[in-house]
């Protein structure tokens, strides 16, 4: 460790410090030894914060977290480690499974011991395991401390630069041209300069010693993108908070409207079509298959605006977004967001329009509206009236032969009227009704109707049924749902800020790599013009910046000779 | 002739057109010592003819993406064949691009065989224009694929000078263990090149020979309930099957020079969707590659690398490195936003998810990490020249495997068909 930091020309320099703050004298005693080797130019070679003399526990882990060498391995480790996860499924994808025993079993099936071993590693679920979180955070601590580490010290050595530099520190630059010069030196450094300026330098001028400049601003660049990447973490990470995030799925048969849970809102699926490829659109090697071209869901939102929560009454609902959803086009209101998903071509009954027959006649006594899922009390048809006895959504017999329901949902669904009016004796009718028109339904229509009949709960005069099922190929009277579908209801508080992060390591990107900073430092001592150059990147271009602004000032020069890298092999 | 038709013609003209820009370029580093000219004026010259040569082609290939994209409705971004030749013309304007910053002559010698490399590679895929599937038909389509192709191109240009360089480095009169190491790497990534040509060969003289044999494989698969299904599926191979697909009975066979069966069968655990098919056409690469590199070597009686290192003696490899850290530091912030951000907003609109960890996401990733650390790591002086050249080789090989081995190896929502 060198002790003295007092630099020849009287200027006082902080710990660590490699070139002379002022000057740019090395004071690196090994730097002094080879006097030909380029300057390492790396933040104008000022002291960074975590450069002490004497590390306390604390600068120790800031000393750890500010090292490029352990940024380099901790994005490595992240590479790995995320690749790993290539390598089978990972838990996530398998939506049907739940239990840990089920996904161990399925790692055995799928890939043996392989999948045994992967799945016991963890690495079925590398990227929500501790560790891989573990490394983002530390990546995260990294970037927050190396920025702060060196923006501060790099921000000081090029706000105050000194024009004329130590003879050293520009004959050891990337770039260098020295040669003896005779005639009027200020007016060459004017024109010199005048050139310079004409590529977008500025230029500083003090006593035969020149300094010009240009695209500082880029070397900013790459902390602007490290703290684009540190809003963009600790958005990811922010995702994590419950009520920032929201995530689940909504199925929705044509016609319905379902509150989306957790939520005040409400969606209706109006409608719900597909469009299929016609075969002339198709490759040869997909004719035949059926491709979809687009599936949509015509979608409303609702929002209950009163009596949400009373269970008496129908919450009052107010619309206020429609929208037709498909794949590239989200419903999105107020930071709510419904996706399409999938969808299952699934028919699904949701109201029929039967008439009230005179069984004997045919003639039509009345018609009323019947729906499926949630059928009324009682019907008025026509002067007669019709009490919901009983109601079987999904029909079915038990062990005992009595009717029974499989489910909830209207599959198959069975309907028991009373029957009331005029000419009819005072306790009514009693008949069953099924509107699914297949032959089972049909079959146990006419069985249950004919014990009813035997046992003496009617009399054979009415009949229940639609009239003209049928119209022009066209299904009448009877309204169903063809496809459910299946939304993904989002909401992510996070994703502004995530879009932020992203934007601005953009910017810092582009102008780290899309600018350099250049500098050009000249000096005469007597009739010797020593120059030297430096950029970030690309020395290429300073090397023809220079050789173009010496070849106008009059001096002819190769860019190529003006690289001190080559010209010292 | 309609579009479709008017468009491959001007494919093909492209692909004639790169082939002669490369023998011109290679005339221009091989032949410097042929005529009477000075050396530099020889490879001025060729280099120049090499370039315009390649700029014509290059317009063809623009000609044949338009007018595909106006004959078949969409932009031809949406299958391997599409994307892989987009890849070669993003590949092609990177390197045109950089040919005008440095007008290095000879980076074209590289360049070239690459393009044409992934151009022949597209060609192995079914060329047919296919509808797109609603996921797909989004304007982020294009703005994502043709961002992140034009990123990984410039990566493809780094890779074919650093490339250059080590083959320029590369001290064949080392006999030390550091310098073996270096001239058996370089060797090796020429050979990986010449078994990515033998893949070609191979399946472009079967496919022209009208070679195929079949199969019935019996394949066990447990779906997303834990529920076994078995299935019987027709295995079609149109290279000679030195595989079998596990599992499986023949059902018809071209005998091939007196193979009349397959020698051996897959093993089990190979058993994804044409694994066996897929393990048969690598040894068939590896075999072609071998013929084909035991064949240069007899002629030349050298290793490669050192038939063409005497060539570039007179470029500076610093030259060669600046140039490759240069087309690397284009690409990042293209493929940063192409790869990384296009990708997620397009996600979030039609997944509604920026980010999923699905196969093909995790290795854009990867890709976008790995060339951080090479960044980062040439920040430091040790990993400048030879290193960073190695850095710049390994990266393009991880590209590489998220555009092609992923799909082939691994699947996901990402995934075209694969061959
Ligand atoms: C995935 C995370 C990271 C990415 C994508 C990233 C990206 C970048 C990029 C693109 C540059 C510019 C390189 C160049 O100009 O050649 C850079 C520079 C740098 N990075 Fe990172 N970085 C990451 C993490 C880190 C971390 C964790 C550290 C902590 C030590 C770090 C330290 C640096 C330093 C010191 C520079 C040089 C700044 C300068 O030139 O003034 N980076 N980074």
């Amino acid at each position: 460790m060198f002790q003295n930091t007092k630099c020849e020309c009287g200027h006082q320099n902080p710990v660590g410090t490699v070139l002379c703050e002022s000057c740019g004298k090395p004071l690196d005693e090994d730097l002094l030894i080879d006097e030909n080797t380029p300057l390492e130019m790396r933040y104008d070679g000022v002291a960074r914060r975590s450069q002490k003399a004497n590390p306390h526990f604390i600068d120790r882990i800031w000393n750890f977290f500010s090292s490029v060498k352990i940024a380099v391995y901790l994005i490595f480790i992240t590479l790995l480690g995320a690749s790993l996860g290539t390598i089978f499924q990972q838990e996530s994808t398998l939506i049907n499974l739940t239990e840990r025993s089920e996904f161990a079993a399925y790692y055995k099936e799928e890939h043996g011991t392989a999948g045994v071993i992967y799945h016991a590693l963890g690495l079925s679920r590398t990227y929500e395991s501790w560790w891989f979180v573990a490394l983002l955070v530390m990546i995260g601590t990294s970037l927050v401390v190396c920025s702060l580490d060196r923006v501060l010290p790099l921000y000081r050595a090029l706000a105050r630069q000194q024009i004329r530099k130590h003879l050293q520190f520009i004959t050891r630059q990337q770039v260098v041209y020295t040669g003896t010069f005779e005639g009027d030196r200020e007016a060459w450094l004017a024109e010199f300069g005048k050139q310079l300026k004409r590529k977008r330098y500025r230029v500083w001028q003090e006593d035969g010693a020149l300094l010009a400049e240009k695209n500082r601003f880029s070397r900013w660049g790459p902390y602007i993108n490290h703290i684009g990447l540190i809003i963009f973490l600790l958005a990811v990470l922010g995702r994590g908070i419950p009520s920032w995030h929201m995530d689940q799925y909504l199925s929705l048969y044509e016609g319905e409207t379902r509150q989306i849970p957790g939520t005040n809102y409400y969606a209706k699926n109006d409608d719900f079509t597909v469009d299929y490829y016609s075969e002339s659109e198709l490759a040869s090697n997909q004719k035949g298959t059926k491709v979809v071209k687009l599936y949509e869901t015509k979608a409303r939102l609702y929002e209950c605006t009163a009596d949400c929560d009373d269970p008496i009454k129908e919450p009052v609902l107010t619309e206020v977004m429609q929208h037709d959803i498909h794949v590239n086009s989200a419903l999105s209101y107020d930071g709510l967001k419904l996706y399409q998903n999938s969808f299952q071509e699934k028919v699904r009954f949701i109201s029929v329009h039967p008439s009230l027959l005179n069984a004997s006649t045919g003639e039509s006594l009345g018609s009323f509206d019947l729906l499926m899922d949630n059928p009324s009390e009682s019907y008025e048809v026509g002067s007669y009236q019709l009490k919901l006895n009983d109601y079987y959504p999904d029909f079915s017999l038990d062990e005992q032969k009595r009717p029974m329901t499989k489910t909830r949902e209207p599959n198959n669904p069975a309907f028991v009227f009373r029957v009331t009016g005029p000419e009819i004796r005072p306790e009514g009718e009693v008949y069953i009704y099924f509107p699914m028109p297949s032959e089972k339904s049909k079959y146990y229509e006419q069985l249950f109707n004919e014990s009813f009949k035997q046992r003496g709960d009617n009399t054979g005069k009415f009949a229940i049924k639609v009239e003209n099922p049928i119209v022009d190929g066209k299904m009448n009277n009877i309204k169903y749902s063809e496809y459910t579908t299946y939304l993904n209801i989002r909401m992510d508080k996070a994703m502004p800020y995530i879009w932020v992060g992203a934007a601005i390591s953009m910017i810092g990107l582009i102008m780290g790599f899309y600018w350099q900073h250049r500098r050009i430092w000249l000096r005469f001592d007597d009739d010797k013009l020593s120059l030297g150059g430096h950029t970030n990147k690309n020395s290429f271009g300073l090397r023809a910046d220079v050789a173009w602004a010496l070849g106008r000032a009059g001096i002819e020069v190769t860019p190529k000779s003006l690289d001190n890298r080559r010209n010292l092999r | 002739m309609n579009w479709l038709e008017f468009s491959s013609n001007a494919f093909i003209t492209a692909f004639y057109f790169y082939c002669v820009s490369f023998i011109a370029f290679a005339i221009g580093v091989a032949g410097k010592r042929w005529s009477n000219r000075k050396p530099e004026d020889h490879t001025a010259r060729w280099g120049k003819i090499g370039f315009v040569l390649a700029v014509i082609g290059w317009i063809a290939h623009l000609t044949f993406f338009f007018t595909r994209w106006h004959g078949g409705g969409h932009i031809p971004t949406s299958n391997m064949y599409e994307f892989m030749t987009f890849l070669g013309m993003a590949i092609m304007l990177a390197f045109i691009v950089v040919h005008l910053i440095y007008r290095n002559m000879l980076l074209g010698a590289f360049a070239l065989p690459l393009v044409i490399i992934i151009i022949a590679y597209a060609s192995v895929f079914p060329s047919e224009v296919q509808p797109l599937i609603p996921a797909l038909n989004s304007v982020w389509l294009k703005i994502h694929v043709t961002t992140a192709a034009t990123g990984e191109a410039f990566f493809a240009v780094g890779f074919a000078a650093a490339l250059m360089q080590l083959i320029r480095v590369v001290d064949f009169t080392r006999k030390d263990k550091a310098g073996k190491r270096a001239q058996f790497w370089t060797e090796f990534s020429l050979f990986v090149i010449i078994v990515l040509i033998g893949f070609l060969v191979a399946v472009f003289a079967f496919r022209g020979a009208g070679y195929e044999s079949n199969f019935s494989q019996e394949t066990v698969s447990i779906d997303d309930d834990g529920v076994a299904i078995t299935e019987v599926k027709e295995v079609k191979y149109s290279l000679p099957p030195i595989v079998a697909p596990y599992n499986s009975d023949t059902v018809s066979f071209q005998s091939f020079i007196g193979m009349n069966e397959p020698l051996f069968e897959s093993p089990s655990w190979l058993n994804g969707v044409n694994a066996g098919r897929k393990l048969n056409t690598v040894i068939w690469s590896v075999i072609a590659g071998l013929i084909l590199y035991g064949l240069l070597r007899l002629i030349t009686r050298k290793p490669l690398a050192a038939v063409i290192h005497p060539h570039l003696t007179d470029i500076d490899p610093e030259d060669l490195e600046e140039i490759s850290y240069r087309a690397i530091a284009i690409g990042f912030p293209i493929f940063t936003l192409g790869a990384l951000i296009f990708a997620m907003i397009w996600a979030q609109i039609a997944w509604s998810r920026f980010w999923g960890w699905d196969p093909k996401e995790v290795w854009a990733l990867v890709t976008f990490l790995f060339y951080s650390v090479y960044l980062h790591l040439r920040l430091s002086r040790g990993w400048q020249g030879t290193r960073s050249a190695w850095l710049a080789v390994i990266g393009f090989l991880v590209v590489m495997f998220t555009l092609i081995g992923v799909n082939l190896v691994i699947a996901g929502l990402h995934s075209y068909s694969g061959v």
